[in-house]
């Protein structure tokens, strides 16, 4: 193997590939990278087996074949280097030689034959779609799944592929999120469920302006833009049937401003215990009173002025989850809809100048008199 | 007609021996106790085969010239008191002045006596008394102190002799009889022996860790934690064992008030009550503990043997004492040590004896007389609540135990059980309070039962609701729950109630006797974090925060301890600081 490239080129593609090397692993080869010259040029990949990147680099190679180098001396080393060329060379499998100027490297390797081998999605029936999209989608649903790990399938993100409209949906049983974007363009319809740690790869990885493609193999599932490929393992569905939990009878509705909201939930919030976080929220006309009381600690109080004409309502809830959906909501304004203390309620922006479609949805907590 | 006679002296204290002196062990005590009178400082008992044979009992104190020696073995001779007045209050061990008169009535006894040398008629006195007769008394020579030999214990009562037993269960008494007294009194050396063998060697020392170290042995000492607090003018001072070592069997409790030792199974049970939810329910812990009241609340003269005592108000007594152990085990100072402790111990203990003094205290602040304190331990750092739990730079290892500074060292913190810990007294505030807060579910669990589980499920519905599980029958033998507890951020809350639910179909904390703390103890440990879950550093601050904000952070609820501590001093030790 010998081959040369610019110091930028190289390091644009291990930028791509590195974040996916595990820090911490048992098996010693995942925290190298894969170098592989090829006709095309030199592919870099990347994998701690649930996700795997990998990315061509234009090159000048002078002879094909395969190294793993250690990711992180690579990536420092690189970053070290001169903006000038930097020549490789490989004497058998495991030692290599990087010249760039008058420094010199040489580098152990492992053999490539233990990379793990990635998997066969093939793009030839994909779906076609803007990353601006996507990342629209990521930002505001994937905060929602499940962390905790007695569900694997809430530690998904649901990705439903209509004719007319994509949709994500993350839940981890005590607040949602779902957004809809309309396409164009009729592809097959499909339901993934999707781990999202490779969404937040995608986010970081692909500009907003690239177009991506999106392929599925059996338990697979593929993004393609340019020559970097994504690559994650799918989780098992069904995922739960969400829709009929979202309530449509929701006869209370308060618009309030997001900053404030959020801001006088912060403040009370500070006196709301480490474990629930417990905020109690009353609605009057014109008026929502917060108020949170922790024994051994103490209590506090506030109101902020919101839009609200229905019945008084006194109502509980996790102030963190609150908090989360305030973040992700992309208007000034939201709309809050609520039905009775027990039942759950919805949060949308309000004057949104997006076509997409979004809907938060938290459940409460049991208020104690 | 003439069937009444008075009975003659020797026969009366025959039968008042029979309430002083029952086996060799109440002799040595009533001995040791007439030493410690006459201000000695150094006592050695010598038995032969278990103080069947003999008992010898000498002691280096004030003595007796020959008048007093001779009036000492008369019944309710003393020098202790004068009227019943000074029997308020009194301050000596001995008062009612029968003890030697029912010893030598009941042996062949020998008392050898030499008074303190600055008394100008200084020499010494033999006397020999036999069955109680006065056989003798000749004059001899011998250095300043009394010993008494006791041979042949109920020679003329062979009925009582019958009822002493083998030899090796007589020492087995008197040793434990020797320990009451030398807890007393660390100012006094005790050295026993049996047919020549030593069984107690117990130098002069002014801590009382030391004491329990030379009476007991270093493990021993090394697992106690001081008591030291007051409330009225009642104070509670001692060493308790850690939870962790507490056993079901082999317990050792000696208790004292003013300085005196007594039984009590009640104040025994109050300190038990202390240790409530920090160890297994059949576990009995070991403890040393000394009360302080005010000499006209206790009265101490209910029983010839003295070792029962009547409080005025003995519900109040009781409360302070469990109140005293609970706040005991509460300090971090109370968690488990690594390494050898005993340096650390006594040091702890000795910090304050020498404060001097409360032999016997009148008042837990007042004390008089000049010997050192045995109980006397400074209430170690308060190490409660937030000081020192930083927001970050926490050690997680083997995703189970987290490791962080504390003022006085290291401590190596239990994730699970510090969380049962949390959610126990959590818990038990919840199922005596308001409940807690409940997150309702948005896709609600089925749960599939067993009919035994089913019943759980009945039976401890009110608690279940009260802890966040709202659960709805489903028919058949299914339950679906609603709404959740939700403790952490890791939460499973399917798991937690399969699991809580299994337990009581299957009777597992079975010792818990009180519903709610059953209740409370299987939950937090189903609910707990579990080891070997990786944990953020926020959620390890939330948790240590917590813990420290617990009454009694070092103790899980089986007994176990939740942090294990490396003294700084220990530390030092170990890289030859100190
Ligand atoms: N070892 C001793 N050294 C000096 N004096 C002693 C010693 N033993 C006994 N005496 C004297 O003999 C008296 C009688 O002792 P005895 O034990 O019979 O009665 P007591 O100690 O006064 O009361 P009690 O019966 O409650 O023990 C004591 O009051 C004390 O003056
Ligand atoms: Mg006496």
């Amino acid at each position: 193997m010998k081959f040369t490239i610019t110091r930028e080129q190289l390091q644009e593609g291990l930028i791509a590939v590195a974040s996916t090397v595990p820090t911490r692993t048992t098996l010693p080869v995942l925290s190298n990278i894969l170098v592989e010259a090829t006709a095309d040029g030199v592919r870099l990949a990347g994998t701690d087996l649930d996700i795997a990147v990998s990315t061509v680099v234009p090159a000048e190679i002078e002879a094909e074949g395969a190294v793993t180098l250690p990711a992180k001396k690579l990536v420092e080393i690189v970053r070290e280097l001169p903006s000038a060329g930097i020549h490789f060379s490989a004497s058998g499998e495991q030692r290599v030689t990087l010249e760039c100027g008058r420094s010199r490297f040489k580098l152990l390797g492992i053999a490539p034959d233990e990379f793990p081998s990635f998997p066969t999605v093939s793009f030839d029936n994909a779906w076609k779609m803007t990353s601006a999209d996507i990342q629209n989608l990521i930002s505001h649903v994937v905060f929602a799944a499940s962390t905790e790990e007695s569900r694997p399938i809430l530690n998904g993100v649901l990705w439903e592929m209509r004719e007319d409209r994509m949709r994500m949906v993350a839940t981890n049983g005590h607040r949602l999120a779902r957004m809809d974007i309309p396409v164009s363009g009729g592809a097959a319809a499909a339901d993934l469920i999707v781990p999202p740690k490779a969404l937040e790869q995608i986010r970081k990885l692909f500009g907003p302006a690239d177009e991506i493609e999106v392929a599925r193999s059996d338990n697979h599932l593929g993004f393609r833009a340019g020559s970097t490929h994504i690559f994650t393992r799918l989780i098992e569905g069904p995922y739960p049937n969400y829709e009929q939990v979202i309530p449509r009878d929701n006869d209370k509705v308060v618009t309030v401003d997001r900053q404030a909201l959020a801001a006088a939930i912060r403040r009370v919030g500070v006196v709301a215990s480490d474990q629930t976080h417990r905020v109690r929220l009353s609605f009057s006309s014109g008026l929502v009173k917060f108020s949170v009381s922790t024994p051994d600690l103490g209590e506090a109080e506030d109101e902020i002025q919101a839009t609200y004409d229905g019945e008084p309502l006194e109502i509980g809830f996790n102030a963190t989850y609150l908090l989360e959906l305030l973040k992700v909501m992309p208007t000034d304004e939201v709309r809050f809809t609520l039905k009775a203390p027990e039942r759950a309620a919805t949060m949308e922006p309000v004057g949104w100048d997006d076509p997409a479609s979004y809907l938060c949805l938290v459940m409460p907590l049991r208020l104690v008199d | 007609m003439g069937r009444i006679v008075i009975l003659p002296d020797a026969v009366i204290d025959q039968i008042s021996a029979g309430e002083v002196v029952e086996r060799p062990a109440s002799v040595v005590k009533e001995l040791i106790e007439n030493a410690l009178d006459a201000g000695a400082t150094a006592i050695e008992i010598a038995l032969e085969a278990g103080g069947k044979t003999s008992i010898t009992v000498s002691d280096d104190g004030t003595g007796m010239d020959r008048d007093d020696a001779v009036l000492a073995i008369d019944r309710h001779a003393t020098s202790k008191i004068k009227s019943a007045s000074d029997l308020i209050g009194v301050a000596t061990l001995g008062f009612r002045g029968e003890a030697l008169a029912a010893i030598a009535s009941v042996s062949k006894f020998e008392l050898e006596t030499a008074p303190d040398e600055d008394d100008a008629s200084s020499e010494a006195t033999r006397l020999i008394v036999e069955g109680g007769r006065l056989k003798d008394v000749q004059q001899t020579a011998r250095r300043r102190g009394t010993t008494v030999r006791v041979r042949r214990l109920f020679f003329n009562a062979p009925a009582r002799r019958k009822f002493l037993r083998t030899p090796a269960t007589e020492t087995r008494a008197t040793v434990a009889a020797v320990s009451v007294l030398a807890f007393m009194r660390l100012d006094v050396s005790f050295k026993l022996t049996n047919d020549g063998r030593s069984l107690t060697d117990a130098p002069r020392v002014s801590a009382l860790g030391d004491r329990i170290e030379s009476l007991f042995g270093r493990s021993l000492a090394e697992g106690l934690i001081p008591v030291d607090h007051h409330a009225g003018n009642v104070s509670v001072r001692g060493f308790i064992q850690r939870p962790a070592d507490a056993k079901p069997t082999g317990r050792k409790a000696f208790l004292f008030v003013n300085g005196r030792p007594f039984r009590d199974p009640f104040v025994v049970r109050a300190a038990e009550a202390g240790y409530r939810a920090t160890i297994h329910p059949g576990s009995r812990p070991t403890m040393f503990l000394s009360l302080g009241v005010p000499g006209d609340t206790v009265d101490v003269n209910v029983h010839p043997s003295k070792l029962e005592v009547r409080f005025r108000d003995r519900r109040f007594v009781e409360a302070t004492v469990e109140e005293a152990v609970r706040r005991a085990l509460g300090p971090i100072g109370a968690a488990a040590v690594v390494g050898p402790g005993a340096d650390w111990l006594p040091e702890a203990a000795a910090a304050s004896t020498v404060a001097g003094a409360g032999y016997p205290p009148s008042s837990p602040e007042g004390s008089r007389g000049s010997a050192p304190s045995l109980f006397g331990v400074e209430r170690y750092a308060p190490a409660h609540a937030e000081f020192f739990v930083a927001d970050g730079g926490f050690l997680q290892i083997f995703d189970t135990y987290i490791v962080m500074q504390t003022p006085d060292g290291l401590a190596i913190v239990d994730q699970h059980s510090a969380h049962e810990r949390v959610l126990y007294e959590a818990t038990m505030s919840q199922l005596n309070g308001e409940g807690a807060p409940s997150q309702r579910l948005l896709l609600p669990l089925t749960v599939d039962l067993e009919p035994r589980e089913l019943e759980a499920v009945e039976q401890n519905r009110a608690q279940l609701d009260a802890i966040g599980f709202e659960v709805e029958d489903f028919g058949g033998r299914s339950v679906v729950i609603h709404a959740v507890p939700n403790p952490h951020p890791r939460f499973d809350a399917r798991r937690c109630f399969e699991e809580v639910v299994a337990d009581f179909a299957r009777g597992r904390f079975g010792g818990w006797n009180n519903q709610l703390e059953r209740f409370a103890a299987t939950y937090a440990c189903r609910a707990a974090i579990k080891a070997g879950q990786v944990l953020e550093q926020r959620e390890i601050g939330t948790l240590l925060r917590r813990l420290f904000g617990c009454e009694l952070p070092p103790h899980d609820v089986h007994g176990r301890p939740t942090i294990v501590q490396l003294p700084r001093e220990e530390l030092e030790r170990r890289f030859g600081r100190s």
